[in-house]
């Protein structure tokens, strides 16, 4: 059965990583959810954090092939049991009433991981941190307020074990 | 030592012990060619002019596979790399070791659309096994250690060097690195004992095991650790299209071809194994037939090199990641000595339907056209199988792998993975040259010969003696035969017409005879045989003649037909 998976990837920190990677994921037709790149520190690596979802068995599969890019050092798949992820959004809601910037700050200060970054005439400009659902709450809640703009950070996370 | 990096590019060469270059000179390469200049005078390195860079690619995959080292090629910036691309992917699928350089405009231009620009390292990256554009002359003396390095070890493939102009044209103190040692790339080539032992208990308790051994066995050099297994443990053998040659075909355990169109035993017998052991192959569809009911009774233990390719098709019981020698020579050490009589007999009851149904009307033939099996076989008898042979693809590509009976080790070359028409005539000149005192013997359909038929020049240019043979039928065969059998016979655009082969190689200073009749057939062998310099031998063949046995589309191994 289909599910969601992160695949954690170290390679060499060299141009054309991400387009060999990119490719293989093409080839088996997975889409990805969501993928960030990030140095590893004194190491000259780059871990890539990939979330997709797929099939168990072609998660094993394609952890195989990446294996076949030169610069893959190591892969790990893993369920979302395994680990503790955070993305981080940016919301820019519409503020124009006093009320409606009052019951905003409100949610906030009762809300757990966002703050209030930039404050502006019309609007409030807010970060969440969290996990996928937290982040898709939070923007629940906000969305009576009427979201101006509204960005997501792909998935980062560290092994729970 | 002070170089350009143009020197550097062609020392970095000699430093890896390459003697031969198949190659395409082109603006963004000129530097190179420069220098090359004076290393081909001083006889150091040869150079092969090809025709068209898919020529020298195949030319550089021919070479790869005889000698085990990486075949080189050379060739220019934009259409000269993307010329290449057929040949990499070609080369990727068969595991093949190969090196191209090609040239890359300045670096300061690229992404401009410069003129003969390409985004080389993009096109080629999915057949590439690795690839990297050097824009630092420095860069030079790891970059190609790196490459040859990668080409050569582990699951082999090729390699693409990209140089821009103005790093081939750069001067720096050129060092050769004399070890590499690689981060993330370790394959993985003893195998692990657990497994070892798994494997040979698995092996000893059968009672039909089956062994399907692959291109792994060249590649490795593994015929006598085959051979040994097979021997002490009484396994049949069978081989896979570029497995052919890997094992003696004249041998008691001798199983046969598998797949698509190969023998009989071994494709309805597969399926009644209890232990497959499959070594240096990888299941490929064209072998499995329908995977949901292939060796659905038997365990498996799968031996490669590359980890991805276990588990990839079919579920195996016992997955060992190695080479191929050290594998089957550590199994052999825990082998029982056995003795599977019957079973072994049963694959030459197979063969024995096999030669009444197929075998004997198809190569000996008393009236009609000449078949395109007769002619392999009066081939394969006038060079008592002491040939190196390399086929193209399609119809005749199987009769090759059917008919003719290889003597010699790793002794033939066929385009498999890819199935790349077109393949057979320049691979022939990279195995000619690597081999230039063995027979080798080009073996081309009508309409994959012409696909580089322009590579005639170059082996009338380098005096190659490659006996050349063109089975023409007059069609696109394979693919008629699908049309005849899939399709309701309607024949849609496989008719070809051909020009006159042998005014063509005439016209390239190359000797030719045309043979239309039966009994002119042996003496066009054996002139051709004797020839000292090139020569084509166009055969006129049956031309509705099909291949047979066939697995179909989608249909069982088990369900493959004799006619």
């Amino acid at each position: 059965m289909k599910n969601y998976y992160t695949i954690i990837a170290f390679t060499e920190n060299t141009p054309g990583v991400l387009y060999r990677i990119a490719d293989l994921f093409l080839r088996r037709k997975i889409n990805i959810e969501s993928l960030t790149v990030s140095e590893v520190k004194n190491e000259d690596q780059s871990r890539f954090t990939i979330v997709v979802f797929a099939e168990p068995d072609l998660v094993e599969k394609i952890g195989k092939q990446l294996y076949r890019i030169i610069e893959v050092v190591k892969v790990i798949d893993s369920v979302d049991t395994d680990l503790v992820a955070r993305e981080i959004a940016l919301l820019k809601v519409s503020a124009n009433k006093l009320e409606q910037r009052k019951e905003i700050e409100h949610l906030v200060s009762i809300s757990s991981f966002v703050r209030i970054i930039e404050v502006k005439k019309n609007y409030l400009i807010l970060e969440k941190t969290g996990t996928e659902k937290d982040i898709n709450d939070f923007y629940e809640l906000m969305k009576p307020y009427g979201i101006k703009e509204f960005v997501q950070s792909g998935r980062i996370a560290v092994f729970n074990t | 030592m002070k170089l350009t990096g143009s020197q550097a590019a062609i020392e970095s060469l000699l430093h890896e012990n390459v003697t031969v270059i198949f190659g395409y000179p082109g603006g963004a390469i000129m530097p190179i060619y420069d220098a090359l200049y004076d290393y081909t005078h001083s006889k150091k390195i040869r150079h092969i002019l090809v025709r068209h860079e898919q020529g020298a690619g195949h030319a550089a995959e021919g070479w790869g596979r005889i000698t085990g080292e990486p075949g080189v090629v050379f060739a220019t910036s934009g259409p000269g790399a993307t010329n290449l691309v057929t040949a990499l992917g070609d080369a990727m699928m068969d595991t093949v070791p190969m090196v191209c350089i090609t040239g890359q405009v300045n670096s300061a231009v690229i992404g401009t659309d410069a003129f003969q620009e390409a985004d080389v390292i993009g096109v080629t990256a999915p057949v590439t096994k690795w690839s990297y554009q050097i824009t630092q002359v420095e860069e030079i003396p790891f970059v190609f250690k790196k490459a040859f390095h990668i080409a050569r070890t582990g699951r082999p493939g090729p390699v693409l060097i990209d140089i821009t102009k103005d790093a081939q044209l750069a001067s720096f103190d050129f060092e050769y690195p004399t070890e590499i040692k690689l981060k993330s790339y370790n394959p993985t080539t003893q195998p692990h004992m657990g497994q070892i032992k798994l494997a040979a208990e698995l092996l000893n308790n059968s009672k039909r095991p089956l062994i399907l051994a692959g291109h792994g066995i060249h590649i490795s050099k593994a015929h006598k650790a085959l051979f040994d297994l097979a021997q002490a443990a009484d396994i049949p053998v069978a081989l896979t299209l570029h497995g052919l040659s890997s094992f003696p075909n004249d041998h008691r355990l001798y199983a046969g071809f598998l797949g698509m169109h190969g023998n009989y035993g071994p494709n309805v017998l597969s399926n009644k194994a209890d232990v497959v052991l499959a070594v240096g192959m990888r299941f490929d569809d064209r072998v499995t037939g329908r995977v949901v009911d292939y060796l659905k009774d038997a365990k498996i233990i799968h031996i490669d090199i590359d980890p991805a390719e276990l588990n990839k098709i079919i579920h195996v019981e016992a997955p060992i990641v190695a080479d191929a020698k050290p594998a089957l020579q550590e199994l052999l050490n825990h082998i029982k000595k056995q003795k599977h009589t019957q079973w072994v007999e049963e694959f030459h009851k197979c063969n024995a339907i096999e030669k009444t149904k197929i075998w004997d009307n198809d190569c000996n033939p008393k009236k009609g056209p000449i078949k395109m099996a007769e002619a392999v076989t009066r081939i394969s008898e006038a060079t008592n199988g002491n040939a190196l042979v390399v086929s193209d693809v399609g119809q005749h590509q199987m009769i090759v792998a059917r008919y003719f009976k290889f003597k010699l080790p790793n002794s033939f070359y066929s385009s498999g993975g890819m199935g790349t028409m077109g393949y057979g005539l320049p691979a022939a000149m990279g195995v000619k040259t690597a081999a230039p005192d063995k027979e080798v013997i080009s073996i081309s359909g009508d309409g994959g010969f012409q696909m580089n038929i322009q590579e005639l020049g170059t082996i009338a240019q380098e005096h190659m003696p490659i006996k050349i043979v063109i089975l023409n039928n007059g069609f696109l065969g394979m693919v008629r035969q699908w049309q005849q059998l899939f399709f309701d016979k309607r024949y849609s655009m496989v008719h070809m017409q051909s020009p006159d082969f042998i005014a063509v190689a005439k016209a390239y200073g190359i000797k030719g005879m045309k043979v239309k009749k039966r009994e002119d057939l042996a003496g066009g062998i054996s002139k051709m045989l004797q020839s000292k310099g090139p020569f084509v031998l166009e055969i006129s063949v049956e031309q509705e003649d099909n291949v047979f046995p066939m697995v179909a589309t989608g249909a069982s191994v088990s369900d493959i037909r004799l006619e």
